[in-house]
């Protein structure tokens, strides 16, 4: 199925940004035409749940305002949830206290500039938005990347995806009282903010992605030190995540909690693990030659369960990645080759909970106009449209499970 | 009778490596044995609210040091402004620290992001350490372990 997610005006005329079996493509078309396309409108605002069929009222039915400064939302954001009690009849999101508008600071600067500011976005998925970006303008000024270059950057994004899962898998252990395993996790966590700074000079891997190429060029002994911990970390996860399968406590916290039927999630618009946890076998990175090989993670149920065991399978596809990758890396650092100044191009990336997308229009290596496509808006819409009929305790595995941020939603 | 409890645990006697920082602090000087914080995200790029996390895993154990972080700013004496703030939680901001029980302190941690509201234009009341950048956690620890006084 086409998932609408993004929409701008270029010269005048409406453009449409659809996602369809693991391919982007931007092409002239009307948004209304998707049940979404109200998300795209007030992204800066507020996230709904798109399917919803009428609004929820009655004389019972109160908002339960939770956030923005609140223990339970650890960023700056609203989750309005109405209710009559004790089950969740309507969530609506509210996204504007984080709102920075990064993305109209980047119009007018320079694309060096404009990368940085990418970056800040979203600081856990900073490389996925750095990546996406640079694709955008290297498509754009027909830049050509080298392989090992390519290489370098899937690394650093797999690095993130390993970091990000592990942090969504110990959140949701600690929402389920599993304390020793969520700090358990916690560790492994930290240890692999560490492998990120020893690959990278950055632990969330920041100023380590260029145009075209990358600002910092790993030695072999950093390259060998990241495989030995990497290693490390694999097993170290193997064994909590094969333990923790086998608690039935945990299990049934997350088993059938904030469902989600594949159908569902296409219309929502929605990517990543929590689209494959539905039983929708798509992945950008299938598509693209450095990953070669890679398996595609999913599963059926489209639980929070599902959701967690596609997060736990992809950090072991993904230390496996890394692995293999580094064995093979030759450092060939030649620079790019800019032929052009101006034009317009379309990049992507899967960062670890879903599609990044970047449109730009370049003049004279500024930016003149930008669009950002970001995986938690439609994230948060899925949060709202599972929620429903689900309990005040079922809420943070919703909203764990599915790795959204606001700083990534409200840019 | 176990003698850590008798004297605090004030030096990392089972670690190599020493907590730094190079950020100026106030000692506050009220605290003995512990002390409780509470975090407020107000624009950053989420970094930081991570550094926050990374701080409370194992490798760090701040509980040792007497460090708790609570769930209400009216359960804390040490408030951590997590980045630079939007128009919109400048306001939020302001009501947390109206709601910390007398003595506290505020510590800002600026981040590495280039929008939001310059905090000092602010002129929050008892600023006890003012950060540029993002901290890694051990340097997040150096910080509060200077402000409680248990290192100088």
């Amino acid at each position: 199925m086409k998932k609408l997610l993004g929409a701008y005006i270029q010269d005048g005329r409406k453009y449409i940004i659809l996602q369809e079996n693991g391919k982007v493509v931007a092409l002239e078309g009307n948004a209304s035409e998707f049940k979404n396309s109200e998300l795209l409108k007030n992204r800066n605002e507020y996230v709904k749940n798109v399917l919803e069929k009428e609004e929820i009222y009655g004389d019972d039915v109160f908002d339960f305002r939770y956030g923005p400064v609140t223990s339970g939302v650890g960023e700056a954001g609203v989750y309005h949830l109405y209710t009559y009690g004790e089950r969740i009849l309507s969530v609506k999101i509210d996204t504007s206290y984080k709102r920075r508008a990064l993305d109209d600071k980047m119009i007018s600067s320079d694309i060096n500039d404009a990368l940085k500011l990418s970056e800040e976005i979203c600081g856990n998925f900073a490389i996925s938005h750095s990546i996406a970006f640079s694709r955008a303008v290297e498509n754009a000024l027909k830049i050509e990347v080298s392989r090992d270059i390519k290489a370098l950057k899937a690394i650093a994004i797999e690095l993130e995806r390993i970091y990000n899962h592990l942090y969504v898998i110990s959140r949701l252990a600690g929402a389920a009282a599993q304390q020793v395993l969520a700090s358990h996790l916690m560790g492994l966590f930290e240890d692999s903010l560490v492998v990120n700074k020893i690959f990278s000079g950055s632990r969330y891997l920041i100023r380590f992605n260029s145009i075209g190429s990358v600002l910092r060029f790993p030695s072999h002994e950093e390259l060998k030190d990241v495989t030995d911990k990497v290693k490390k970390i694999k097993s170290a996860f193997s064994e909590l995540y094969k333990n923790s399968m086998s608690s039935g406590n945990y299990i049934d916290r997350l088993h059938l909690t904030a469902t989600l039927s594949a159908k569902d999630a296409e219309l929502i618009g929605l990517t990543g693990p929590s689209l494959r946890a539905c039983g929708v076998k798509e992945d950008l990175r299938t598509h693209d030659e450095i990953y070669r090989g890679i398996k595609i993670v999913s599963d059926e149920e489209g639980d929070a369960l599902s959701r967690m065991e596609v997060r736990a399978g992809e950090i072991l596809e993904s230390l496996k990645f890394i692995q293999k990758t580094v064995d093979n890396l030759s450092l060939d650092k030649a620079m790019p080759f800019i032929s052009t100044e101006s034009g317009e191009g379309i990049g992507w990336s899967e960062s670890p909970s879903g599609t990044i997308i970047y449109h730009v229009e370049i003049e004279n290596f500024r930016i003149k106009s930008v669009y950002v496509s970001t995986p938690s808006v439609f994230g948060m819409s899925a949060i709202a449209h599972s929620m429903v009929g689900n309990i005040f305790t079922d809420f943070p595995f919703a909203v764990e499970s599915f790795g959204v941020n606001f700083s990534d939603a409200a840019r | 009778m176990k003698w850590w409890p008798m004297v605090g645990i004030s030096k990392m006697l089972t670690e190599d490596k020493k907590y730094e920082s190079k950020a100026r602090v106030k000692k506050m000087g009220i605290f003995r044995r512990s002390f409780h914080i509470y975090t407020i995200d107000v624009g950053n790029s989420n970094i930081l609210n991570f550094e926050m996390r990374a701080l409370q895993t194992p490798k760090y154990n701040v509980h040792r040091f007497g460090i708790y972080f609570a769930a209400s700013p009216r359960h804390a004496d040490l408030l951590i402004v997590l980045g630079r703030p939007t128009k919109k939680m400048v306001a939020p901001l302001l009501e947390t620290i109206n709601q910390i029980p007398e003595p506290f302190g505020v510590i800002l941690l600026k981040g590495c992001g280039s929008s939001g509201i310059d905090l000092d234009e602010l002129k929050l009341p008892n600023v006890v350490a003012s950060v540029n950048g993002c901290p890694e956690p051990s340097e997040i620890l150096a910080i509060l372990l200077k402000i409680s006084g248990r290192v100088d």
